[in-house]
């Protein structure tokens, strides 16, 4: 990545920075101009002292141009242009690094939600720690529409979380959050769970969605898996960290007991009614799941050792406050 | 400083004024510099408030709050991370130990003990729902472990600073710690210790935990008996699969040998999947090696925490 040159930072300006707004620039943007405008506008009505990174995700000539003229006409506006495609989340830690404020607002590079409700958004987060926006009411495809409310739904349901729409690119939260929760390849989006569970107060608050978010959305086949394998990663973070046998060991123990009643009960047949054993399948059945049952929870016990092993490295509290 | 009591907190509010006093009282009469650490496992009913007010008037007690409810090992590991005393008592914040007992458990450290652990011998709980289980739970702990403690779950105890501050502590280790201070070689006594019921709030713990408890208990023996050689652990536990392997393999030839019209394959493959698992469990001794030596648990740093270096008198000093 490289911070371009051209770009003179504001260093030599004092004034302190409130938030530090990041813009992810990706395959879909909107006129920079234009929105840029919006979101200064909304930025400049809630009384925040603000900056904007724009992190380009890869070769966008069109938008640097544009970019660069912002900056020429003295906005207060840094550049981040990254070698090739990394993925938001690489885009978004990038700005998080090259920024300054303590506090963070993310936003998409086109036209998610209407601009005048940032203001409600900032206003909320004198008293919580990170507020996250929710699309609605939405104007786009039912198709999106059913497919956040499926991949919320299962969220909530895994996580205990009641959150509605993790979709959603504008997000404001503390910095104190990104440097304390390391996310990587795509859990950015599930930062604001993460953060929940380290004690901060997260609020979700209703947005009114864009007009010109309005058109139907259609994914690569590979990102529903991909987002399946994410959420199981989540959960897995969320709920077993520290204590890998606990996952591994309840499946490693059912899988077990059910492959060792088969063979139990084929023994017993063998044993007391005579009907043969050594031609029957069922008894490869019973074994392969005798097998891979002690196989996973041997993977538990690796688990273990390597929470173990790295123990020192991992606090597992959070401190609020200190006194004396 | 010499002595750092250690008390975790959750929803403990009518108790944190008495509980003050009384480590108070114990302690000031021993002559030692000393202080106090309240952690507040994130709680929701005032303990902090109550803590801090205290708190402000005396600078021997630290307060510590988290910033939501991560459970007692956790408030316990940043007691100990937190402390500055060279020797460290844990205790609970319910009133149920009596930090009048701390005199003994100092005198017992002064006597070269790294570890002395509480033993409510006369304990004030309901017998179907606590003691029982928790006689159970011990003599498990003991067997497995090899470190027989007639109560792992008081949390009474005194340390030697330094050592426990290199023991790691996460999840729900601290029933364990007398076996995990044994990696270290760690000298440890168990004391008798007063025990009193319940006067404020209720009791946090109950019986629905079997299967966590039996979980930790293999993963105790996992990390002290082999933790610096995982290959071994692994073996031992390919053993039973590779028995049925050789045996059912030798049958199924045998079968062939003697009555050559009827192989069964499915004894056969029955032989080869345990085979597998024997090969699997085998390779994931080695990942599990690998994982050792990579990780920074440096049990032989450890154990020399309790080298005694009984040097002869050098000549010229």
């Amino acid at each position: 990545m490289m911070v371009d040159p051209s770009s003179p930072l504001p260093e030599n300006n004092q004034t302190i920075i409130n938030v530090a707004v990041i813009v992810p620039v990706s395959e879909r943007y909107d006129e920079v101009h234009e929105l840029y405008d919006a979101y200064k506008k909304a930025l400049q009505s809630s009384g925040f002292n603000y900056e904007f990174t724009y992190v380009l995700d890869g070769d966008f000539p069109d938008v640097l141009g544009k970019l660069k003229k912002l900056q020429a006409d003295g906005e207060p506006l840094r550049i981040l242009r990254l070698g090739r495609w990394f993925g938001e989340a690489t885009a978004l830690t990038a700005g998080f690094e090259n920024s300054r404020g303590n506090m963070i607002l993310t936003l998409p590079a086109y036209y998610q939600v209407e601009p005048p409700e940032l203001s409600k958004l900032l206003k909320e987060m004198h008293n919580h720690d990170m507020v996250i926006g929710r699309r609605f009411p939405r104007t786009d495809s039912r198709l999106n529409r059913l497919q956040t409310r499926l991949f919320n739904g299962m969220l909530n349901f895994i996580t205990g979380t009641s959150f509605h729409d993790l979709g959603c690119g504008v997000r404001a939260f503390k910095r104190q959050i990104t440097e304390e929760i390391p996310v990587y390849g795509d859990q950015h989006r599930f930062l604001p769970v993460l953060a929940g569970r380290q004690g901060y107060r997260v609020k979700e608050i209703d947005l009114a969605q864009s007009p010109r978010d309005k058109f139907t959305r259609i994914y690569q086949p590979g990102v529903y898996p991909r987002r399946l394998l994410d959420m199981l990663t989540v959960f897995f973070l969320v709920k077993f960290t520290k204590k890998p046998l606990r996952f591994f060991g309840l499946i490693g123990i059912a899988t077990f007991s059910v492959g060792a009643l088969i063979v139990l009960y084929l023994v017993a047949e063998r044993l007391f009614f005579g009907s043969a054993l050594a031609d029957r399948p069922a008894l490869l059945l019973s074994s392969l799941l005798v097998v891979l049952g002690v196989q996973i929870f041997a993977l538990g016990l690796v688990g273990e050792i390597i929470i173990f092993t790295h123990a020192k490295d991992m606090k597992e509290y959070t401190i609020d406050r200190t006194i004396n | 400083m010499d002595l750092s009591v250690i008390v975790p907190l959750y929803n403990e509010r009518e108790n944190v004024n008495p509980l003050y006093s009384a480590i108070v009282n114990a302690v000031a009469p021993l002559g030692v510099d000393y202080e106090i650490l309240f952690v507040d496992d994130g709680s929701a009913d005032g303990t902090f408030e109550t803590a801090s007010a205290i708190a402000a008037k005396d600078h021997r007690l630290r307060v510590i709050r988290f910033r939501r409810n991560y459970g007692q090992t956790a408030a316990m590991a940043a007691g100990i991370d937190h402390a500055g005393g060279r020797t460290l008592v844990t205790m609970d914040g319910d009133l149920q130990n009596d930090p009048a007992d701390i005199s003994q458990f100092m005198q017992k450290i002064g006597e070269g003990y790294d570890l002395v652990v509480g033993w409510r011998y006369e304990r004030q709980d309901k017998l179907i729902t606590r003691k029982i289980p928790s006689k159970i739970a011990n003599w498990l702990i003991g067997k497995v472990t090899g470190i027989s403690i007639k109560d792992n779950g008081c949390s009474l105890k005194a340390f030697r600073g330094d050592l426990i501050k290199n023991i790691p502590l996460y999840s729900e280790m601290h029933r364990f710690i007398p076996a995990m201070t044994s990696i270290a070689g760690a000298r440890l006594i168990e004391i008798k210790v007063r025990h009193h019921a319940r006067k404020h709030g209720t009791s946090k713990y109950g019986l629905s935990r079997i299967y966590k408890v039996l979980l930790d208990l293999l993963v105790i023996k996992t990390i002290v008996s082999f933790a610096a050689q995982p290959l071994l652990w692994f073996s031992l536990l390919a053993l039973p699969a590779a028995a049925i392997s050789i045996a059912t393999l030798f049958f199924s030839f045998y079968e062939v040998l003697t009555r050559s019209s009827t192989f069964s394959v499915t004894i056969a493959g029955v032989g080869v999947l345990f085979g597998a698992l024997t090969f699997n469990l085998l390779l994931s001794g080695i990942v599990s090696e690998l994982v050792y030596k990579t990780g920074n648990a440096n049990l032989d740093k450890l154990s020399f925490l309790t080298l005694e270096k009984l040097q002869p008198r050098s000549k010229v000093q």
